[in-house]
């Protein structure tokens, strides 16, 4: 077995610890969450089943009971952990179908919008930090460093409703919310990869001029490789570093994010369901995209982790 | 007979300011030109500006040839292309010089490959039969951060110059080697004239300069202060700079006053020390004695700096015992550091730096501003950042934040390998000399067996 596969078995083992602590502590705090909520749950799981007007007392203690609602809540959560050990998220509390099933249609949409983030943020961030890296004070560098500041100012959700405004309303480009086709995808990447990119392109500009300044660099150059070699060999390897370092600290903004943008554009995915499901109070729902909104959160980590273990061979035991 | 390169009048320049020059020399091929001076007097200065690689807010005046052709009216990218192939450059550090991320056989390889133009195959061959001769063997798979300072410098050399230039410049090129490394590497150099190459090498050690031989120019402040043939300048000096220079040698200086020693003060019985799971000493003893002075040598990786850590108490021995006289604390011994910028925090000035030291350890700011002034320390330097002061002046100041703990014993880590010669001397002295007024014993590392002879009350030589 060679030193990266040796390596990445350890990566592995460290992060699979890690997604079941994570996996524990997310329910316990969603649950805790929940319970701590104002209001009759069982009133407003009725109201989400029989509709506001179809409910009354007698059914909402049906569903008390139906669901154990009245039952102490360290019994409540016990038996949510029982189920879960499993390998089994229940079912949802207001429509009764498997929480798992709920959760797979909606989990593909969530990461496609977030692979469309990422790459929306990577199409802005990587020519315009390369470039004002190469040039550090220019006029570029400090127009990027303002407008990057502008923009990460602003909450998604604004920006999410000013793209629509003039996108979508004025301009007819793309559509407003909802998910028919690919055309749909590009206002929430953007929103998205706007605010991914304000703070990535610094990162990768600081990154280059890293790089660039460095006396390896130069000796590469007086050793008589090209700027061209020098900068495909050696530059892009020693800056890509932190640039995906820095990527996997942005994927708490990521997840952040899908939850809201999710809901400015009506995007059928997980973050969308979240919230439907905390006004609906339908507990097991919450649990279950929490909890894999969590595990997404280690493994996508953990895809960060073996890239930069790819990239950079020290700490591997040749 | 064109020479390989000629200076004429050339001064570089900071705006309006003149930095250094003008100076004007040449070198034949086959020769060897040295320039000797302390750090600042501009040496790197004439090496950036004939590669052409001097930093953008600088300029240089005057005509610089090579090969016959005049090359400073060029333009940048036409420089460039003689960069490896009629100009090779031997690094200041080499470590920062490689690139941390790859393994040192492909950094070499890559020189064969794009800019000697063999094909793959061959440029393997090469790297391999490269390595082979400059004794690299078995730092193939290694990365630059797992390589001593003389292999990393002796990578570069075979990167450098597998384009085949004929010319070498050389700057600084022993930095912070041991004795073995050092003469290696300057044995490496003296072979470039030998076999017809040109050399240009810049160095402060007169040792340099005395073996590498040919034609030398003193420089001083930016100032040409003397040049001509190494066995004149070397033997009979004309200027008082280079006087000076030249007595700085640890083999010229005279033999310091042996020190009458009292009572033992740390002990070390039957030490075995390992890092990161390597064995590096075993069976090392040493009953040190107030304010004596020790020499400890020995050739590079052996583990001296591991030992000192275990001197003071900051790594637990593999086995034996560490003892420190009844009474002393273990701040009682102190720690003097080899790079002295690593050893102070970057953006904090240094004032802040020893009052916090002085506030932990209760001593009388009075005492530190007494002890600075002893060093020949200025206190207005102190509101300075560790990178505004000279290396000099930091190990100075280094010396003076131990003090300040009040310490019985120094473990000084190479204090001056990384100090220009004169600075070497007279921070050796003071360092002396404040060891005898407080009583301190010391411990110096070093790999400058001349300093070990004429500096110590004695040695202790480590060997594998």
């Amino acid at each position: 077995m060679n030193a990266f596969a040796r390596m990445a078995l350890a990566t592995l083992a460290t992060r699979g610890v890690q997604a079941i602590i994570v996996a524990v502590i997310v329910g316990i705090v969603s649950f805790a969450m929940m319970q701590a909520l104002p209001g009759d749950a069982a009133y407003r799981i009725a109201a989400g089943r029989y509709g506001y007007d179809m409910m009354d007392a007698a059914s909402a203690d049906a569903v008390r009971a139906e669901l154990g609602l009245d039952q102490p809540t360290l019994v409540q959560l016990w038996a949510w952990l029982k189920t879960l050990a499993q390998f089994d998220l229940g079912t949802s509390a207001v429509y009764g179908t498997s929480v798992a099933d709920e959760i797979a249609s909606q989990l593909g949409y969530s990461l496609l919008l977030a692979a469309g983030a990422v790459v929306a943020s990577l199409l802005i961030a990587l020519p315009l930090g390369i470039a004002s890296g190469l040039r550090p004070g220019g006029l570029l560098d400090s127009m990027s460093l303002a407008v990057s500041i502008f923009v990460r100012s602003i909450p998604a959700f604004a920006l999410g409703i000013v793209l629509v405004l003039v996108f979508a309303v004025q301009l007819k480009l793309f559509p407003v919310a909802g998910f028919q086709g690919f055309s749909n995808l590009v206002l929430p990447s953007l929103t998205l990869g706007l605010g991914l990119a304000a703070v990535s392109n610094r990162v990768i500009r600081d990154a280059v001029v890293d790089a660039m300044s460095a006396d390896w660099r130069l000796f590469a150059r007086t050793k008589g490789l090209s700027a061209r070699l020098t900068l495909t060999r050696h530059v892009l390897r020693n800056a890509a570093l932190p640039v995906v370092t820095y990527i996997g600290v942005q994927l708490a903004y990521l997840i952040e994010g899908v939850v809201i943008v999710e809901s400015v554009f009506a995007w059928p995915g997980i973050g969308h369901a979240l919230v439907h499901a905390i006004f609906g109070r339908d507990i097991a729902m919450v649990q279950g995209t929490a909890l894999v909104l969590g595990l997404t959160y280690v493994a996508l980590n953990l895809c960060v982790d073996l890239a930069c273990r790819g990239i950079d061979p020290r700490g591997r035991t040749a | 007979m064109t020479h390989s390169i000629e200076v004429d009048m050339l001064s570089v320049f900071a705006g309006p300011t003149r930095l250094m020059g003008p100076v004007s020399f040449s070198v034949a091929p086959g020769g060897t030109l040295v320039i000797m001076g302390e750090t600042g007097a501009g040496k790197s200065l004439i090496a950036q500006a004939i590669l052409g690689t001097l930093p953008g807010a600088l300029r240089a005046e005057g005509h610089i040839t090579i090969n016959g052709s005049r090359v400073d009216t060029l333009p940048v990218a036409e420089r460039a292309a003689m960069w490896g192939h009629e100009l090779a450059t031997l690094p200041q550090e080499p470590w920062r010089a490689l690139d941390p991320l790859m393994r040192a056989f492909r950094q070499v390889t890559e020189s064969y490959r794009f800019v000697a133009g063999h094909p793959p195959v061959q440029a393997r061959e090469d790297t391999a039969e490269a390595f082979q001769a400059l004794g690299l063997s078995g730092a193939e798979d290694r990365l630059p951060g797992a390589l001593s300072g003389g292999m990393a410098q002796r990578v570069a050399f075979a990167a450098a110059t597998a384009g085949k230039a004929p010319i070498l410049i050389a700057d600084e090129p022993t930095k912070g080697l041991d004795a073995a490394r050092h003469a290696k590497v300057v044995d490496l150099l003296a072979k470039v004239p030998a076999t017809g190459g040109t050399l240009l090498a810049i160095t402060h050690e007169v040792a340099v300069t005395r073996r590498l031989g040919g034609h030398v120019v003193v420089l001083r402040d930016g100032q040409l202060v003397e040049q001509g043939p190494a066995k004149t300048v070397l033997s009979a000096p004309a200027d008082s700079y280079t006087r000076a220079l030249l007595d700085a040698d640890p083999q010229c200086w005279p033999h310091s006053n042996p020190h009458s020693a009292g009572d033992v003060i740390l002990t070390a019985q039957d030490l075995a020390i390992a890092r990161d799971g390597k064995h590096l000493i075993d069976g090392f003893n040493l009953s040190l004695k107030q304010g004596e002075r020790v020499a400890l040598t020995g050739p590079s990786g052996i583990g001296k700096t591991t030992l000192l850590d275990a001197l003071a108490g900051l790594l637990p021995p593999a086995s034996g015992h560490v003892t420190r006289a009844q009474g002393l604390s273990r701040h009682a011994v102190q720690k003097l550091y080899q790079d002295p910028p690593a050893a102070f925090p970057t953006r904090i000035p240094l004032e802040k730096s020893l009052r916090d030291v002085a506030r932990l350890h209760k001593t009388d700011w009075g005492f530190v501003l007494r002890t600075l002034e002893h060093l020949g320390v200025r206190p207005s330097l102190l509101s300075r950042r560790p990178d505004e002061v000279s290396g000099g002046e930091l190990q100075r100041i280094s010396i003076a934040r131990a003090l300040t703990v009040r310490p019985s014993v120094l473990l000084a880590d190479e204090p001056t390998s990384r100090l220009d010669p004169i600075t070497q001397r007279d921070t050796l002295r003071l360092l002396e000399k404040v060891a005898a007024e407080e009583n301190i014993a010391v411990v110096l590392v070093t790999h400058d067996r001349h300093i070990a002879d004429k500096w110590a009350d004695r040695i202790l030589k480590l060997a594998k």
